[in-house]
C-alpha cells in the first residue's frame, strides 16, 4: 500500500516562535501539552476504503448489518431447517428438499446479519505521553484507532471509545457513521493530557475490566496500550502479566485486537550520556550512564525479552496483536496486519470450549 | 598574637565573632537539598524504568554527596581558621618562685619508707631542687606545729640544700599555717623592678592530718587561690606507717583527702607517694607542672590543614564526577 507517509514528522521546520519543531521529542523532558498529530493526518480515509477488517466472531446487535449474527433472524446466511409453523412462517422460505425427504413441511432459517460494534480502549496513562519520534505513543494509539475505525466502517457499524486515565475511565458512546468517528477521534485528541506522577488507582487490568463490564454485547474490542505495568521487572515469558487474565475474559465473547504501541527509544536504549532517568508513573529516579555500551546492550536485551513476554501473553489470550512504532508509518503497518489477518483470524479467535463462536 | 579567647563548643577562638560566617553553611545545605528536589523534575522521562532498574546496577550517589559534604566541611574548617582558633602549648617558664613545704612532724620518723620518711623526703627534695632551672627562686617552709619560713626565696641552691639537711623533727602538723607561711614567702620574693612578680608555686609534702593551727587549711587554700598561687600536694607515706611515741604506737597514714582538696581548690595537682621511688616520680611530675606553663597559641595553620584535607577529598570527588571515572 503506497499511501502518504503519515508518520514523518515535521522535524527541521521552524515554528512561529522561532524554535525548531522537534515533533514529540519534547515529551522526553516533560509531559506534552497537546496532541502531536492533527486530526486530518490521523488516517487516510479514502485509501482505507478498500480494506476490510475480517470479523470472525458472531455478533449481537439490533440492526441489519453486514456481519454474521449470533441468533436467527432475517439475513443472507442459511442456518438449520425447522418444522413449518402455519401462520408464523413465510411459505417462501420453505425448504423443499428437506420437506420432500421427511414428508413434513420444513422451512430454512437464516442467521441475522448484524451490525458491528467496535469499542476501543485507549490507555492514556503518563507512560503513553512519550515519544522520541514524530508522535507520542498516545497519539499513535489514537491514529491506530482512527485507522481501524475507518477500516471497520460498514453500513450501520458503530464505533465507541474509552479513555483510561490513572484515576478514571472516560467513555465516549458508540455511534455510527464517519462524522461520528471523526467526532470521537477529535475528542480523543483533545482529551486532557495527564500530569506525571499522579496517584494512580487504575491500571490496564482495571481498564480492561471496565471495558468488559460496560459493554456486554458481542462485538470487536480494540485495546490500545504499551502493555507495560509500571515498574514491572518480570522478563520470563511464562509469567502472565497482570492484564492477561482480564484480556482472556474480554476475548471470551469478543473479537479482540491489541494494538501495542512502542517507541524506538524503548526498543533501543538511547545513548545520551550520563543523566537522570525518571519514570512518569512510578517514583523511579536514577542516574544512569547511558553511554555504557554494555549496559545499553543489556537493557535492549531485557526490553526485547519484555516485548516477547507481551506477545506470548497475547497469544495465550487468543487476541490479535498489532505492534506499532512511533517512528514508522502506522497505516502501512495496520494494512499489512489486516491483509494477513484475513487468513489467520479464524484460527486466532477460536473461542474457548463451550462458547459459541 | 595573644588575647582573650572564647570557648565555642569544644574549641577556643580569639575572634569568635567571625564564626557567624558559618551561617552560610545551613543556607548552602538547604540550597543543595532544594536543588536535589528540583532535579527530580528534570532528567529524562523514560517508560521502561522497571527493566532499567532491574538490569543496571544501582549507581550510588554517595560520591556526589560526599563531595558536597567535604566541601562544606572544608568551608567550616576554613571559617574556624579565620576565627583564629586557640590551642594550648607548653612553654618553659622563665622564672618562678617555688616554695617547698616539708612536713617535719613526728610522724615523719616512721620507717615504712626506707630509711625514714624524713630522710627520704629530704633526699627527694634536694634532687628536685637540683633539676630546677637556675633562675628559679626557691623558698623552704617547715610544716609542723610551728610552721614558719625557713628560707626566704633565693636561687642560692647551696643554702637551700644546707637548710634541708638541717631539718629536724618537730611536734604538730599545722597545714593552714604552713600554707600561709608559704604565701608570705612568695610575697617576699625578690622581683625585678618594672616586671610582674614571678608566678608562685607551692609544693607541699605532708604525711599526716591537720592537727590545728591559727588558719584552717581550707581558708589558707582560699587565700592561695586569691593570690593565684598553685598548691601541688604530695601525700607521703603508706597506710600502714606507724610511730612509737612515749611507748605508744600511733598509726600515721597520710590524709590524702585533705591534701587533694587543697590542691583542687588552687588548681594544683595532688599525688600519692608510697615509697621513695614514687616520691621521686611525684617530684618529676611536679617539675613538669612547675617548669612549663600552658600558653594559648593560635593554631590557625592546623585548622587550615584540616580545611585543605577536606577540600582535597571534595576536589577528588568533583574531578571524578567531571571526568566520569571508570
Amino acid at each position: 500500500m503506497s499511501g502518504p507517509d503519515f508518520a514523518v514528522s515535521k522535524t527541521g521546520t521552524t515554528q512561529a516562535n522561532g524554535r525548531h519543531d522537534v515533533g514529540a521529542a519534547g515529551s522526553v523532558l516533560r509531559e506534552p501539552t497537546g496532541p502531536t498529530v492533527p486530526l486530518n493526518r490521523l488516517a487516510p480515509e479514502a485509501a482505507l476504503r478498500r480494506l476490510e477488517l475480517t470479523v470472525v466472531r458472531r455478533l449481537e446487535g439490533f440492526l441489519q448489518g453486514d456481519h454474521l449474527g449470533l441468533l436467527p433472524g432475517p439475513g443472507s446466511d442459511l442456518n438449520d431447517a425447522r418444522i413449518y409453523v402455519p401462520g408464523q412462517d413465510d411459505v417462501r422460505r420453505m425448504d423443499w428438499a428437506v420437506t420432500a425427504r421427511t414428508t413434513v413441511p420444513h422451512v430454512r432459517d437464516t442467521m441475522a446479519d448484524r451490525e458491528l460494534e467496535v469499542w476501543a480502549l485507549l490507555d492514556a496513562t503518563p507512560s503513553m505521553n512519550w515519544g522520541t519520534a514524530g508522535v507520542t505513543k498516545r497519539d499513535l494509539g489514537i491514529a491506530a484507532i482512527a485507522t481501524l475505525g475507518f477500516i471497520s466502517q460498514k453500513m450501520g457499524d458503530r464505533f465507541g471509545g474509552m479513555v483510561m486515565h490513572s484515576d478514571s475511565v472516560k467513555r465516549f458512546p458508540a455511534r455510527s457513521g464517519r462524522q461520528a468517528l471523526y467526532g470521537l477521534l477529535g475528542k480523543l485528541l483533545d482529551d486532557p493530557i495527564e500530569r506525571d506522577n499522579q496517584p494512580a488507582t487504575l491500571g490496564l487490568p482495571e481498564g480492561i475490566e471496565a471495558l468488559i463490564r460496560t459493554q456486554r454485547r458481542r462485538g470487536m474490542r480494540v485495546v490500545v496500550s504499551d502493555f507495560l505495568d509500571p515498574g514491572d521487572q518480570e522478563l520470563d515469558p511464562k509469567a502472565p502479566p497482570s492484564w492477561e487474565r482480564p484480556l482472556r475474559r474480554l476475548a471470551v465473547r469478543n473479537q479482540v485486537l491489541c494494538v501495542e504501541v512502542v517507541d524506538a527509544g524503548e526498543m533501543e536504549f538511547p545513548d545520551v550520556g550520563e543523566l537522570l532517568i525518571r519514570d512518569p508513573e512510578t517514583d523511579f529516579a536514577r542516574f544512569v550512564n547511558t553511554s555504557d555500551v554494555r549496559a545499553r546492550k543489556m537493557i535492549d536485551r531485557a526490553a526485547a525479552a519484555q516485548r516477547e513476554r507481551v506477545a506470548a501473553a497475547m497469544r495465550r489470550a487468543g487476541v490479535g496483536h498489532i505492534r506499532l512504532q512511533t517512528d514508522r508509518d502506522w497505516v502501512n503497518d495496520i494494512a499489512r496486519f489486516v491483509l494477513t489477518y484475513r487468513q489467520t483470524a479464524a484460527v486466532l479467535h477460536q473461542p474457548p470450549q463451550g462458547v459459541t463462536k | 598574637m595573644t588575647g582573650d579567647t572564647t570557648q565555642v563548643w569544644l574549641w577556643e577562638f580569639f575572634n569568635p565573632e567571625r564564626l557567624w560566617a558559618l551561617l552560610v553553611l545551613p543556607v548552602l545545605v538547604i540550597a543543595y537539598i532544594l536543588l536535589l528536589r528540583l532535579k527530580r523534575n528534570r532528567g529524562m522521562r523514560y517508560t521502561q524504568t522497571g527493566i532499567v532498574g532491574a538490569v543496571l546496577p544501582r549507581q550510588s550517589q554517595w560520591r556526589r554527596h560526599v563531595s558536597v559534604a567535604m566541601a562544606l566541611c572544608s568551608l567550616a574548617a576554613i571559617t574556624g581558621a579565620w576565627a583564629r582558633p586557640a590551642g594550648t602549648e607548653q612553654v618553659p617558664r622563665e622564672r618562678a618562685t617555688v616554695v617547698l613545704v616539708l612536713d617535719l612532724s613526728q610522724s615523719m620518723q616512721a620507717t615504712d619508707i626506707d630509711p625514714t620518711r624524713l630522710d627520704a623526703s629530704k633526699q627527694a627534695a634536694k634532687d628536685f631542687i637540683a633539676q630546677l632551672p637556675a633562675s628559679y627562686d626557691i623558698a623552704l617552709v617547715a610544716l609542723s606545729g610551728n610552721s614558719r619560713v625557713l628560707a626566704q626565696p633565693t636561687n642560692d641552691r647551696g643554702m637551700i640544700n644546707r637548710y634541708i639537711d638541717a631539718l629536724t623533727l618537730e611536734d604538730g602538723t599545722h597545714i593552714g599555717d604552713a600554707l600561709m607561711a608559704a604565701l608570705d614567702a612568695i610575697a617576699h620574693a625578690p622581683g625585678e623592678p618594672g616586671e610582674d612578680p614571678a608566678p608562685g608555686m607551692v609544693i607541699m609534702l605532708s604525711d599526716g592530718s591537720n592537727t590545728g593551727g591559727e588558719v584552717s587549711p581550707e581558708q589558707a587554700a582560699a587565700n592561695a587561690r586569691e593570690q593565684g598561687v598553685v598548691v601541688n600536694t604530695i601525700a607521703f607515706g603508706t597506710l600502714n606507717g606507724y610511730v612509737d611515741l612515749d611507748g605508744q604506737r600511733y598509726n600515721v597514714a597520710p590524709d590524702t583527702e585533705a591534701l587533694q582538696q587543697i590542691a583542687a581548690a588552687t588548681g594544683g595537682a595532688a599525688v600519692d607517694a608510697k615509697s621513695a621511688s614514687q616520691l621521686n616520680n611525684a617530684y618529676d611530675q611536679m617539675r613538669s607542672d612547675v617548669t612549663y606553663e600552658d600558653v594559648k597559641k593560635e593554631v590557625t595553620a592546623r585548622w587550615a590543614l584540616y580545611a585543605l584535607a577536606f577540600a582535597f577529598v571534595a576536589s577528588l570527588g568533583a574531578v571524578s564526577m567531571a571526568a566520569r571515572w571508570p
